[in-house]
């Protein structure tokens, strides 16, 4: 099997099973992503998989969770909370564990609201986000004529107050990393365009591979402290 | 973090509008206070718009109102200019 092989795994997501996307050999350090929310979650999915790809080749295995929801889940939209979001990713890095051993988390924009909920070896965080931000984000895509909550109407009000007031929680250890654009607080920045602003879903094979570097590199730092 | 240079202020907007709408930054440098945007250009369209105010909002360290946003204040690249200039520059 080669390393960039991509298959479908099963995990117990809060309403029943849900898919996990692995690439790599489950052999090879495990490493669980923790997606965006909303539509950030389909405009930078090209971009976690080619991040994914570019890990599983230099000696990782990944695993990407669809919450409950979300992606191919046979759960609805409007069924889902917070606490399920919470308890899939809890899930998830437990079915990477049975396979792997604990995993190093890595979580992208909303994904760093729940990434405290899995149980993992180490943390790194791209672009972090607070739930208000993303909220207010979603509230005005009606603003210039466009759907209500671009789309995702169904999102129940609990689930908007609870993204509103999600921060990303204090953990450790934890690498932080951002765009050069971005003037937030981050041990580490990285050339690239936000593509979870853009309309249309694109990809950066440079941003994903610098991406992967970065884990890579926080990775050995980790595992040699 | 607000910025207090108005030629910081137009290279950011520049900048976000290169991200946000997917555009070469050599086209984006030759946009003048009467390019069109908002209806003009197909990349600018009701998708991009929340992207555009909150990568406005987080590199200008300004906060834009739900009100303040219309049509006319996006027509142009003259417009968002002044508005982003007013809201960061005071």
């Amino acid at each position: 099997m080669s390393a960039s092989a991509q298959i479908y795994e099963q995990y117990s997501g809060a309403k029943g099973p849900e898919w996990l996307l692995r690439i790599g050999d489950p052999a090879a350090a495990p490493i669980l992503f923790v997606p965006p929310l909303f539509e950030e979650m389909n405009r930078t999915r090209a971009l976690i998989v080619a991040t994914m790809r570019a890990l599983a080749a230099g000696g990782h295995c990944c695993w990407l969770p669809d919450l409950t929801g979300t992606g191919e889940s046979l759960a609805a939209l409007c069924d889902a909370t917070w606490e399920d979001w919470r308890h899939d990713v809890t899930a998830a890095a437990r079915h990477v564990a049975s396979s792997g051993g604990s995993p190093a988390i890595a979580a992208v924009r909303g994904g760093c609201l729940l990434d405290d909920a899995a149980e993992g070896a180490s943390r790194w965080r791209f672009a972090p986000v607070p739930g208000a931000s993303l909220a207010r984000d979603l509230d005005r895509a009606s603003l210039g004529g466009g759907a209500e909550w671009a789309g995702y109407h169904d999102a129940s009000a609990a689930l908007r107050q609870a993204l509103a007031a999600a921060t990303p929680a204090g953990v450790a250890p934890l690498r932080t990393l951002r765009l050069a654009t971005d003037a937030g607080a981050a041990d580490g920045k990285v050339e690239g365009p936000a593509l979870w602003r853009r309309s249309e879903p694109g990809n950066s094979a440079e941003l994903a591979a610098a991406l992967a570097r970065d884990i890579t590199d926080w990775r050995q730092t980790c595992a040699a402290s | 973090m607000a910025l207090t240079d108005a030629a910081d202020v137009e290279a950011t907007l520049r900048a976000v509008l290169a991200d946000v709408l997917g555009l070469d930054p050599v086209r984006v440098a030759r946009f003048d206070e009467a390019t069109e945007l908002f209806g003009a250009l197909p990349e600018f369209d009701s998708l991009a718009v929340a992207g555009l105010l909150t990568e406005l909002e987080e590199r200008l360290g300004i906060l834009i109102e739900d009100h303040e946003v219309d049509a006319e204040m996006m027509a142009s690249f003259g417009s968002l200019l002044t508005f982003a200039r007013a809201k960061s520059l005071r």
